[in-house]
């Protein structure tokens, strides 16, 4: 069985979108709970769960 | 309307916050990965390795209405959990930071306030859903096989009461709760509780919204609307009105006590 790659794409689009919305946010924001460039690390490094946290966690409202 | 401008004001908050983005992104995800992983589970134990050469793995072939569920299943744990964590603050964070007073001050009622609230709160949990189950539903069919149109729809009807009482337990904790952190606790503490309570006594709670689920995986099988699943479609419902009641009577309360 071969891996039907256009089958998969949309997975990483959606995962790739999620990271350009949390550093667009990111990048905007203006306050954090906890250090700014921490919640970076944490936007690129954990994948998929990462723009998550920030989402849910990062801003201040 | 007052109702009105409290519902666009949330909206607005809601797209501001990027809640209409990346929610709905989550979803799709949740959804989409379950058809997939299952699909290319050969190749994945390929990839990871440690299988001892020639070894032959016998992947039972799945009906696309159990993958569907699958994907049901995603969001009845991280699904649920993240609708929890998204609305822990949608009250109990606003008193906290002084925006509930600065709202309430004005001649604004309690039952819009928290209807708004509400309502604001399951368009979005709606819209994330009904995009997700379309992806999942979406390549649940081309990868394993058809299923018929109006599996996706009750699906998306009954499942959403389900998510409807799950967004009301989370405003009724608000309510009560000012710390975002001990409403998520409370809700999610609630919804176990409800799952366990389900399982031990379900022979008799035949109707606990706890078993939509399974009632919707029976339902794919059968090909029919069960009976027990119209109930259980109902009581969720009346129990999501009855709570929602509450909410606004507990809210009134506590601002009045204030």
């Amino acid at each position: 069985m071969d891996i039907n790659w256009a089958m998969i794409a949309p997975l990483f689009v959606i995962q790739g979108l999620l990271l350009i919305f949390a550093l667009l946010d990111w990048a905007k924001a203006e306050d954090y709970r906890g250090s700014k460039w921490m919640w970076l690390f944490i936007i690129i490094f954990i994948s998929m769960v990462g723009p998550v946290l920030y989402f849910l966690f990062g801003r201040k409202r | 309307m007052q109702w009105m401008t409290l519902l666009k004001k949330e909206l607005i908050e809601n797209w501001r916050n990027r809640k209409f983005i990346w929610v709905p992104l989550v979803f799709i995800l949740l959804a989409i990965m379950e058809p997939l992983s299952t699909y290319y589970m050969p190749e994945i134990l390929d990839a990871v390795g440690g299988l001892p050469e020639g070894t032959v793995l016998d992947m039972p072939e799945l009906p696309p209405g159990d993958v569907l569920m699958l994907s049901l299943a995603q969001f009845s744990s991280l699904g649920v959990l993240l609708i929890v964590l998204l609305s822990m603050g949608t009250i109990a964070g606003e008193r906290k930071s002084g925006v509930a007073e600065l709202i309430l001050v004005k001649p604004v009622s309690y039952t819009n306030y928290i209807t708004a609230k509400w309502l604001a709160l399951f368009i979005l949990v709606f819209i994330a859903f009904l995009l997700g189950l379309a992806g999942g539903f979406y390549y649940t069919t081309i990868l394993f096989g058809e299923l018929p149109m109006s599996a996706f729809f009750y699906t998306l009807l009954f499942y959403s009461l389900w998510l409807a009482f799950v967004v009301t337990i989370s405003i009724f904790y608000n309510t009560i709760f000012n710390s975002p952190g001990l409403v998520a606790f409370a809700s999610i503490a609630t919804i176990i509780l409800m799952s366990v309570i389900t399982q031990v006594f379900g022979h008799v709670l035949d109707w606990s919204p706890n078993q939509i689920s399974a009632y919707l995986s029976q339902m794919m099988v059968e090909e029919t609307v069960s009976k027990d699943l119209i109930a259980t479609g109902l009581t969720t419902a009346g129990m999501t009105i009855i709570l929602l009641v509450l909410s606004v009577i507990m809210f009134k309360r506590k601002e009045l006590a204030n």
